[in-house]
């Protein structure tokens, strides 16, 4: 077996250095688009300065890819924003067995390892299992192992100078999963860890005001990282409810503005039986965040934006109601009605579709994003009626990411990434529309998808040739 | 809401022509804290209305800002922070705003404006 080495390897033609990106096991689907993202947020352009190359075993969902970057620096800035990111290795050696690796970091050239082997820089060397778990007794071997490097460093646990690190990937029992990672051993030195950090501060079990729709917090800080948020960045949720992805974003340095149609979730809360209220500024106010520079009882469907309002946001971060756990509301005309008192008045509201809705949401982020601002949000799926060429489209925006997150057997829902490439014009972008016509997807179909009773007969699943007959919840009697 | 927020909105109702810049009807002001940043200041001035802030700032019990805005100025820090403090800093959180052209009023309610159109306005 040919042992694939980092560092000074024939198929990098570009400047700086590989290193060895090893993530954490989830969210599978939305891990390279994240570094992709830091990446361009550190300032290093259109990934043209870094890499991508392929795991050992060439296995997509494998947590140890390869990735060129300009230094040591840009490494650690792009790790220090990563949620998905253990961290990045430099890469000193790899291989299947003892032997292979010792080979192997012996070969890495003298010149990178000796600057780190000086009796003035403080070391640990920390031995992690992928896969199973590593004893003491057995870490302790490894450390004996290693004895073969001619370090020089004094050892200290606690904030050391370097942090090597061996990584033993060796995944005697799958459960059934598919066969990603093939057994397999890194040496390298730290550079940056990811920034999980964040999670446990923003925990949402100990959030104060929270809804069934609020946005787990990983997921949320994974899209503002897609939206690149950054601070001074001005950013927009235009289905806030509890405001979840505006924490993030105002976290982060955002100034932050929301929107939702369903007043009572934005600025109403929640009364506890002390009388204590938890609402949208409460959250802000107890994380210690600068309040959004707006809350906005409005509707998606007709922007409360002054017409000549163009490219003023940086970001529009959201999760657009599909209806599994709440519908879209919009609202609707009825020029006859007879308002008697509009202070006490409540507005009817009507379904919004999902479709239409997603043409509302682009378009308004088309026209208020600065040139190479991002829009952000999670498209629902089910794998039965899932089709690319489904989703949405703008003259204006181009396709950027879409990661799958899959939710249940049923149904998944995919972040959408999308940047704007051309400056928004408004006959155009109706033109566009008319063009494609009915806003209506397969996927607004997504309740019934969900919800639908299914037979299952022997554990196998029957599926009828017959239409399924929905209840019409909204529909009157005919 | 803050006065960025303010700058951004307009009255939608059908027909209407000239629903900016809504008139604010301050019933409670806050004064909050909010980061000093001069580089987002200096990025977000191009897409404001500019004498609409004034006005707004005017409104809410913080008049003074200048009518022109100068090059130099966005490089003068204490034009910055008093910039800053119109911008982000005044809170409506209490009142309404007011439809330029209609009258119709939005009611503003603990810092979250309701600009929900009803049946007869669409």
């Amino acid at each position: 077996m040919t042992l694939q080495r980092a560092g000074g390897s024939e198929e990098c033609s570009t400047s700086g250095r590989e290193y060895l990106a090893y993530f954490l096991h989830r969210h599978l689907d939305f891990r390279l688009p994240e570094i992709d993202s830091l990446i361009e947020l550190a300032g290093q352009g259109k990934l043209t300065q870094s890499r991508w190359r392929q795991p050992y075993g060439k296995h997509f969902y494998s947590p140890f890819w390869y990735l060129q970057l300009p230094s040591d620096a840009v490494a650690q800035e792009v790790a220090a924003r990563s949620i998905l990111l253990k961290g990045f290795l430099d890469l000193w050696g790899e291989g299947e067995t003892w032997e292979e690796l010792e080979a192997s970091i012996r070969a890495f050239p003298e010149e990178l390892k000796q600057p780190w082997l000086q009796p003035h820089l403080s070391m640990k060397v920390i031995v992690d299992g992928w896969g199973r778990v590593i004893s003491l007794e057995e870490q302790i071997k490894c450390h004996d192992r290693l004895e073969f490097i001619p370090f020089q460093n004094p050892v200290k646990l606690a904030d050391p100078d370097i942090t090597f690190r061996l990584i033993i990937a060796n995944c005697y029992s799958n459960h059934g999963m598919p066969d990603t990672v093939p057994a397999r051993m890194y040496f390298g030195r730290e550079v940056g860890h990811g920034n999980r950090r964040v999670l446990s501060t923003y925990s949402l079990s100990k959030r104060v005001y929270l809804g069934p729709t609020s946005m787990d917090t990983e997921i949320a800080f994974i899209m503002c990282n897609q939206g690149k948020v950054r601070k001074g960045s001005f950013v927009f949720d235009p289905f806030a409810g509890t405001g979840s992805i505006l924490v993030a974003a105002a976290h982060l340095g955002a100034v932050t503005l929301g929107a939702d149609i369903d007043i009572r979730v934005l600025r109403d809360g929640k009364v506890d039986s002390s009388g204590k209220v938890a609402d949208n500024w409460a959250n802000f106010e107890d994380y210690g965040l600068p309040r959004p520079a707006g809350l906005i009882r409005a509707d998606a469907h007709r922007p409360p934006f002054r017409d000549d309002l163009h490219e003023i946001l940086d970001a529009v971060v959201c999760d657009p109601p599909y209806g599994v756990r709440a519908g879209g509301r919009k609202s609707q005309s009825k020029p006859d009605l007879q308002v008697r008192d509009r202070t006490t008045h409540i507005t009817s509201t009507a379904p919004y579709s999902m479709g239409e809705c997603l043409r509302d949401l682009l378009d308004v982020s088309a026209r208020l994003l600065r040139m190479g601002g991002r829009l952000v949000y999670f498209l629902p799926a089910a794998p039965e009626v899932y089709r690319e060429e489904e989703i949405p489209q703008h003259p204006s925006l181009r396709l950027v990411a879409n990661s799958e997150q899959v939710l249940n057997a049923r149904y998944s829902r995919r972040l959408i990434t999308m940047e704007k490439v051309l400056a928004y014009d408004r006959e155009g972008a109706a033109a566009f529309h008319a063009e494609q016509g009915d806003p209506r997807m397969a996927i607004d179909d997504i309740p019934a998808i969900v919800y639908e009773p299914r037979q299952y007969v022997n554990g196998k699943l029957v599926v009828s040739d017959k239409p399924p007959n929905r209840p019409k919840y909204r529909s009157k009697l005919c | 809401m803050k006065l960025l927020t303010h700058n951004m909105l307009s009255c939608h109702i059908k027909g209407v022509q000239n629903g900016f810049p809504f008139k604010i009807d301050p019933v409670k002001v806050q004064e909050v804290d909010a980061d000093y940043d001069p580089d987002f200041l200096r990025h977000i001035f191009p897409r404001l209305e500019w004498k609409a802030l004034c006005e707004a700032a005017a409104t809410m019990g913080a008049p003074g800002l200048p009518e022109e805005v100068t090059e130099e100025m966005l490089q003068d820090d204490e034009f910055l922070r008093s910039f800053h403090h119109a911008l982000l800093e005044l809170v409506l959180e209490e009142g309404a705003l007011i439809c330029p052209e209609t009258g119709r009023q939005f009611p503003v309610h603990k810092g979250v404006p309701n600009l929900l159109l009803n049946e007869d306005e669409n």
